[in-house]
């Protein structure tokens, strides 16, 4: 992809997740916020890669620990952000 | 493949969407999860490096570290939690910008220029978020900490960091690069306060983003892009919400020009303010008030009184009050972080009000509770020009008619302003630990009964003792507190002490006609005991005690003398005919019908409050004690 189709991508995205996000009460604001921890992991992908194209012992240290950086965020995050969601219960107490 | 790849990200936005309620918002996690596993799946696959050994010990080491961090994390170090998360976000993304820099495969200067930039945001959120997470965690003092020249070397560090940008020049540009970024975010979080610490981690949340989205350039990763974009936009608003909740410019807050300032100035004038707290009046306040606003605070969470909190809710509304909670924007540490801490201890989340709801509700609450919360209360952020909370969104706790305020001292919140509600002529101030004082509140909500019920079975034990004849008269409220093994063992009992027993039986006792009768057989009562209306009505007026449980408008008297009202005419047992009445019911308030009973006015009248299956059993208890 070139880069200007790259920016018309993250100009895109960035307007759509501006508005879905709005719209997310304050209420799981907190639940909300480590979700994006989540998807920050995303950068896992560009880490795997890199990695892959790694030519030194260096580079694929580099790689290994910003493998396991990113992971540790994908899997914490969601799993964490699952932990509080399933504690909001409404007024029937049983969801 | 990209088409593939931006598929997954709308599948994670959806995801995100899904979040706007708490009832899908479990399903939304779980999506976006799936979604994050499609795009490791579909990078391994179509790269073709799914057989390499090392990225897999990477997935296994961070996927094992994560799930127990996420396990043993507890809800209130949550902002910790999501700060180091932050962080490690930022890194991956600034290390992934690391390597390609030092394989200097990137051409052109605009992937040389994205690959310094990821680098850049990355290290700083990195570094940055390391400092707040410390911060948060307690490990290092939370206050503002200041070097010499601070704002200078800050803006010397940014200003080198900003120029080295548009340096092509492989390893040496990029190494200073991450030095230089790494010392910024260091500097920046240092000087932000405690208090700004909901600022920065979502700010930081928001770089997180960025940085991955950054990254996404030199690898021509569209992926990477839309969703970096998206955490980016997420971490911005929340950002905002947070500035306009604190009523803080975000650049106050990142060159350390809040907090500070009048700490000071107010610590003289509270000392002062500490001697006049007097006696209190939330005693009074409590028992009368109807419509109960709870303002919870970070207080309250460092006390660790959520538990308690729900309890004095369960409780009041156990008592009939209309129990709401505010949440201010900046309650807790971090964006929506009251509502989790609450949610973890069951509080319904439809009892949480923002705070635009709360300020409604609030001029016509008897009774406002603040527990922990200090700056989001204090009118001084409207009428104190020059305060820096002046201008400050806050939750009018003073609109109530009676405030109660559960702080551990009266000092000033983090914003180091006195808190001018304290003075307020309807505002009670309980100080101490808020575990403490809310104990003292629930001890107290509890004590009428239990005071009450002890003397008052006993009392009733003691008539019981001496009584001859018996009538016991049966209502739905028996059944409501399953009482009939209670009745049937006072039946028991009774007779055992050669005591004469019947059992009154109302026609509308119960819901449905011989619903009483059903009840009472359940339990093995001999139905010879039960007498009806008719009856045993002129049996009363001989009768040495009758013990009401759980009846109210078929004993009334009222039925017979007060015209107008709804049951003026109704045939009731003659209870009051009896020479002494135990009544065994929950409370005073009228029954069904709403006329309030004026058999508990009568001087032969002994009132037992309570669920009539407890104090039914302490009368037993007495009883059996007795002979």
């Amino acid at each position: 992809m070139n880069h200007l189709l790259l920016i018309a991508v993250l100009a895109i995205a960035t307007a759509l997740g501006y508005k879905v996000i709005s719209e997310v009460p304050s209420l799981l604001h907190t639940p909300l916020m480590s979700g994006m921890n989540a998807l920050s992991g995303i950068t896992v992908v560009g880490a795997l890669v890199a990695t892959a194209g790694a030519v030194s012992t260096g580079q694929r240290l580099l790689g290994f620990v910003a493998i396991v950086f990113a992971t540790i965020n994908v899997a914490a995050g969601f799993l964490v952000t699952h932990r509080m969601l399933r504690m909001f219960k409404g007024g029937g107490g049983e969801e | 493949m990209n088409y593939l790849l931006l598929v997954l990200a709308a599948v994670m936005l959806y995801g995100i969407r899904l979040m706007s309620s708490p009832k899908t918002a479990v399903a939304g996690n779980a999506l976006g999860a799936g979604a994050m596993l499609g795009a490791i799946a579909v990078t391994l696959l179509a790269e073709g490096i799914i057989t390499y050994p090392i990225l897999w010990w990477g997935l296994a080491a961070g996927t094992a570290v994560g799930i127990v961090g996420a396990v043993k994390v507890l809800m209130i170090q949550m902002p910790q939690m999501v700060a180091a998360l932050n962080g490690l976000g930022g890194g991956a993304s600034a290390l992934v910008g690391l390597i390609i820099a030092l394989q200097s495969s990137v051409s052109g200067s605009f992937a040389a220029f994205t690959t310094n930039l990821a680098i850049m945001v990355g290290a700083l959120t990195f570094s940055g978020s390391a400092v707040a997470a410390l911060k948060l965690h307690g490990a290092i003092n939370q206050r503002p900490q200041k070097l010499p020249y601070h704002a200078q070397v800050t803006g010397a560090a940014a200003i080198a960091s900003v120029i080295l940008l548009f340096r092509t020049g492989g390893v040496a540009v990029a190494l200073t690069q991450l030095g230089l970024a790494l010392a910024f975010g260091v500097l920046i979080t240092m000087r932000v306060g405690g208090a700004d610490m909901p600022i920065t981690i979502s700010l930081l949340n928001s770089f997180s983003g960025a940085a991955g989205a950054i990254a996404g350039f030199p690898l021509q990763n569209p992926l990477l892009v839309a969703v970096g974009g998206i955490v980016g936009a997420s971490g911005f608003i929340l950002t905002q919400i947070m500035c306009r909740a604190m009523n803080r410019s975000l650049v106050a807050i990142l060159t350390g020009r809040t907090t500070t300032a009048a700490a000071l100035s107010a610590q003289l004038e509270t000392d002062a303010l500490e001697e006049e707290v007097a006696p209190c009046r939330w005693q009074e306040a409590l028992a009368g008030a109807q419509r109960v606003v709870i303002v919870p605070g970070y207080g309250m969470a460092v006390a660790q009184a959520q538990r308690l909190l729900k309890e004095l809710m369960d409780r009041l509304e156990r008592l009939g009050r209309e129990v709401r909670v505010g949440i201010h924007p900046v309650a807790g540490r971090m964006p929506g972080h009251m509502n989790v801490l609450l949610a973890e201890v069951d509080v319904s989340y439809d009892k949480l009000c923002e705070l635009e709801e709360i300020n409604e509700i609030l001029p016509e609450a008897d009774l406002a509770i603040v527990v922990g919360a200090n700056d989001v209360v204090n009118p001084a952020a409207m009428n104190q020009p020059g305060t820096p909370i002046y201008g400050m969104p806050i939750i009018r706790v003073d609109q109530a008619r009676h405030v109660l305020v559960l702080n551990y001292d009266t000092k000033p919140g983090y914003a180091g302003v006195p808190n001018s509600l304290y003075e307020q002529e309807h505002v009670s101030l309980l100080l101490g630990d808020a575990k403490e004082t809310l104990e003292m509140l629930l001890d107290w909500l509890r004590q009428p009964r239990e005071e009450e019920a002890p003397s008052g079975t006993h009392r009733a034990a003691e008539l019981l003792a001496e009584a001859q004849r018996v009538i016991i008269v049966p209502g739905y409220g028996m059944a409501l507190a399953a009482a009939q093994q209670q009745v049937k063992q006072l039946v028991a009992v009774l007779q055992g002490r050669g005591t004469e027993v019947k059992i009154a039986i109302h026609p509308v006792a119960g819901r449905m006609p011989g619903h009483m009768n059903v009840l009472l057989a359940e339990v093995d009562i001999p139905y010879d005991l039960l007498y009806d209306l008719d009856e045993i009505n002129h049996e009363f007026a001989g009768a040495d005690v009758a013990v009401v449980v759980g009846a109210n408008d078929v004993v009334n008297p009222a039925a017979q003398t007060a015209e107008g009202t709804p049951i003026y005419g109704m045939p009731v047992l003659h209870v009051h005919e009896a020479g002494r009445v135990v009544v065994c019911n929950l409370d005073r308030g009228p029954g069904y019908a709403g006329v309030p009973n004026s058999l508990y006015d009568l001087p032969q009248c002994l009132f037992v409050e309570g669920s009539a299956s407890e104090t039914l059993q302490q009368i037993i208890d007495a009883l059996a004690g007795r002979s």
